[in-house]
């Protein structure tokens, strides 16, 4: 029997010489049923040509760098197996929604300011001396903001928002998910100083609920439900009497 | 800082398709969704002409009642219908209460929102039969 095959078709783009990002098909061996898009790239990279550029770095799951549309959909590619696709082509293109750099690699600028703009780490109004110990959390205050601390970082819920690709000042998905995973957050009295940023017209307004980014979502965060809820949280402070508590 | 993007030189910059909605059934459906708010608001304008029409007396009041419009106001009662719906079960992700120290269950929250919209339905039609009679 032939050995098996499978078509990848990447992106490739060269800020020097293309206008516009092309297509470029490759025909490579598909050897091993646990192959995921990543392993197909590394093997063009490896193999056929060296040039093709593109992120990643754990291969499972974690670091949140390998995000790529494969077949137009947002995915973590060393979590895409090439038996799903197969036998069709596997279009491998950059996220979508960020400028290019080169063939898949994004330019993450955007992405990284925002996420320091909703200032991501925990604000106390003074600080506890060291010497008087840890500040304790039961299970059930971990369990409120826990699943808001999942985020890897990996943009595909931008990728996956109209919102954001329609207008980039839109703060997002990801930032306001770890906004809420801080301001739910039983050590943290930072809320006040984040508000300018998530209450915004940019911030958590702008987002009309179309709730792809939860759908694309590979590590459960649900950032649609942080978007919603701190809608809902900030105008109960707006409304209600007792509502600008900290 | 010195990002890779001023490394690399020029990029290029990414633009949104003016078909972008036709790509996913998710984003058609959301379309759909956002759109049913512009044959209702029409509805609610026709309805305030109305009500303008009925303040100037019985004598000179006829409702509008052609073919076209009883159409239109039964399309536009399922695009409610539909808002109403897509709306409600999200209750369930956005409200976030805690009841004697536990978290009340998603599936109660939009349940309850159900029923909310269900007593305010009857309320509102109690009150126009009641005094249109
Ligand atoms: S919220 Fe999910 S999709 Fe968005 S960056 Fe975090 S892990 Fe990735
Ligand atoms: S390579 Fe780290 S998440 Fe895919």
């Amino acid at each position: 029997m032939p050995d098996k095959k499978v078509t990848i078709q990447a992106t490739r783009f060269d800020p020097d010489h293309d206008e516009k990002p092309r297509l470029q098909s490759y025909e490579i061996p598909f050897s091993d049923e646990s192959m995921v898009v990543l392993d197909a790239l590394n093997y063009i990279k490896s193999h056929v040509d060296g040039s093709l550029s593109y992120r990643w770095s754990c291969r499972m799951g974690i670091c949140g760098s390998c995000g790529m549309m494969v077949n137009g959909t947002p995915k973590l590619t060393c979590n895409a197996f090439l038996r799903e696709y197969w036998p069709r082509p596997v279009v491998v293109e950059p996220l979508n929604n960020f400028p290019l750099i080169r063939d898949l690699v994004i330019d993450m600028d955007d992405f990284m300011h925002k996420l320091k703009s909703i200032k991501p780490w925990i604000i106390r109004k003074q600080e506890i001396p060291l010497g008087s110990g840890e500040h304790r959390q039961t299970n059930d205050q971990i369990d409120e903001f826990r699943q808001f601390s999942e985020c890897i970082n990996c943009m595909l819920c931008y990728a996956a928002c109209p919102v954001y690709g329609l207008n980039n000042e839109f703060l997002g998905p990801a930032a306001t998910a770890l906004a809420r995973r801080y301001n739910l957050d039983s050590r943290d009295q930072g809320l006040t100083q984040r508000l300018p940023v998530i209450a915004d017209t940019e911030g958590v307004w702008e987002c009309s609920f179309v709730g792809e980014c939860s759908v694309v979502c590979p590590k459960g965060v649900d950032p649609a439900k942080a978007i919603q809820q701190t809608k809902l949280d900030t105008t109960m402070r707006f409304v209600l009497p007792f509502g600008n508590r900290e | 800082m010195t990002s890779e993007a001023h490394a690399a030189g020029r990029e290029y910059r990414w633009r949104m398709p003016t078909s972008w909605w036709t790509r996913s059934r998710n984003y058609f459906f959301y379309v759909v969704r956002e759109f049913t708010a512009l044959p209702l608001a029409l509805w609610l304008l026709w309805l305030l002409v109305e009500i303008k029409r009925a303040g100037d007396g019985p004598a000179r009041y006829s409702p509008h009642g052609s073919a076209a419009f009883v159409v239109f106001s039964v399309v536009v009662l399922l695009f409610a219908l539909y808002h109403s719906f897509t709306f409600l079960t999200l209750a369930g992700t956005i409200i976030h209460l805690r009841v004697l120290d536990r978290p009340v269950p998603p599936s109660l929250i939009v349940l309850s929102q159900f029923g909310l919209w269900a007593v305010a339905s009857g309320v509102i039609a109690f009150v126009l039969i009641w005094f249109g009679r």
